[in-house]
């Protein structure tokens, strides 16, 4: 797997501070720093590559010219961006409407197929990523923050606006749909 | 650990393992040009928001280089520029900020010789008036002069005689400047201005020779101490028509 790069927080903060001073290097060092990550966010969400690419220009170009609405007091700068393409995903849905609304939370697994039998080691990553794209909202943050993005719960926490528990249940009950949902693609 | 965590735990794994989406180059460069427009358009429009702070910020700067110049310019201005009136005013303030007679008495001696200067470029400009204003300003300076040397001879009268040395050097090199204007300029009415500015000169000179306990020189007109150009028995020869 190759890495995104460090996912900064502290880090950000004299960045933000030469941004608003009008540093031009500093705007490219924190282009630099997220757009892989927030293309990667889009488009995971998304599945499309043009949309994404679209997404992904437009929460840069908000998160940085938009700085005067960032007040850095317990969200870092990662948590902002993030939360900017989270929005931007809500929006593109309603614009277009999404692939599929309905929650496998709680859906019962289908009986012919055997979760302990599910070779996930084999399934292919497009495969993955379409399954994931029937959960719920919050499923998908929180399984594409943790780990396609490799953020820790606690930074998922902040970007959800959740304590780390919840986070970790929603997690688990994300992983438990999300298996269901592969079970449901395997019998298909 | 149970088999559905296990199972979880696995998944997750997997998860893990995913290539994650990279934007191909041409979208990232595509991406940095729109980010830096909206940014220098944002700075752009951000550097509008506060016009009246602007303005003001821009009237002050405006204002200091303004004054700034002005008192520049006053320093070397002349009776018929704009500054002048400010100059009066500089030299005011730095009159009385002068304490000490002999400092005072280099300060009146000071302006003299500025007026002096500014009367020979008003008749050079063939400004009469002006230089007849000057002129009066010259006098206005030597008496002021006479006045502090009077003062000085009361409380000091071997300080007071040697200041009185200063003034008769300084009314005598006016004196010959003045002969040698008086020789150039052919209008009476300038003729008579440079007349009446030796001649209180001289007074001012005069002046300063008093002190009702007598100071022991004997010179107290611009002639009598070997001033003026020697071209007659009068202060002022008579002039070239």
């Amino acid at each position: 797997m190759r890495p995104l790069g460090k996912a900064a927080s502290d880090d950000d903060r004299p960045l933000i501070e030469r941004v608003r001073k009008g540093d031009q290097d500093a705007v490219r060092a924190l282009y630099e720093r997220y757009f892989d990550r927030i293309y990667n966010y889009v488009y995971a969400r998304l599945g499309r590559a043009e949309d994404a690419e679209d997404l992904a220009i437009d929460t840069m170009t908000r998160g940085l010219t938009r700085l005067d609405l960032f007040q850095d007091q317990g969200v870092a700068f990662s948590s902002w961006i993030y939360r900017i393409a989270h929005n931007a995903t809500i929006d593109h849905y309603r614009r277009h409407g999404k692939v599929s609304l309905v929650s496998l939370e709680h859906a019962p697994a289908l009986e012919s197929a055997d979760p302990s039998e599910l070779a996930v080691e084999q399934m292919s990553n497009e495969d993955l990523h379409a399954a994931i794209r029937d959960l719920t909202d919050e499923q998908q943050q929180v399984l594409i923050l943790r780990f396609f993005q490799d953020l820790t719960a606690a930074q998922v926490a902040s970007i959800m606006g959740k304590s780390v528990g919840a986070v970790q249940a929603l997690q688990h009950r994300a992983l438990g749909s999300l298996e269901r949902a592969l079970q449901g693609r395997a019998v298909n | 650990m149970t088999p559905e965590v296990e199972r979880l735990e696995r998944l997750a794994e997997r998860l893990r393992t995913v290539d994650p989406y990279v934007p191909p180059p041409g979208a990232k460069i595509r991406g940095w040009n729109l980010v830096l427009a909206a940014v220098e358009q944002s700075n752009t429009a951000r550097s509008g928001v506060h016009p009246i702070r602007r303005l003001v910020l821009a009237s002050v700067a405006a204002g200091v280089l303004l004054v700034a110049g002005a008192v520049a310019a006053s320093a070397d201005s002349l009776p018929d520029s704009i500054f002048y009136p400010l100059k009066g005013v500089l030299e005011n303030t730095r009159g009385a900020l002068t304490f000490g007679a002999s400092d005072q008495l280099a300060y009146h001696l000071d302006l003299a010789r500025t007026r002096l200067t500014e009367a020979q470029a008003m008749f050079a400009r063939h400004r009469v008036d002006l230089a007849d204003q000057a002129l009066s300003g010259l006098d206005d300076q030597l008496n002021d002069a006479a006045l502090v040397i009077q003062a000085e001879k009361q409380s000091d009268p071997a300080v007071g005689a040697a200041m009185e040395n200063r003034l008769r050097q300084a009314i005598a090199t006016h004196d010959a400047q003045l002969a040698g204007l008086q020789g150039q300029v052919t209008n009476p009415t300038a003729l008579n201005a440079i007349m009446q500015a030796r001649d209180r000169a001289a007074q001012a000179l005069q002046t300063a020779a008093k002190n009702g306990k007598g100071n022991g020189n004997p010179g107290t007109s611009p002639n009598g101490s070997g001033l003026g150009n020697g071209t007659a028995n009068s202060p002022h020869p008579t002039p070239k028509h």
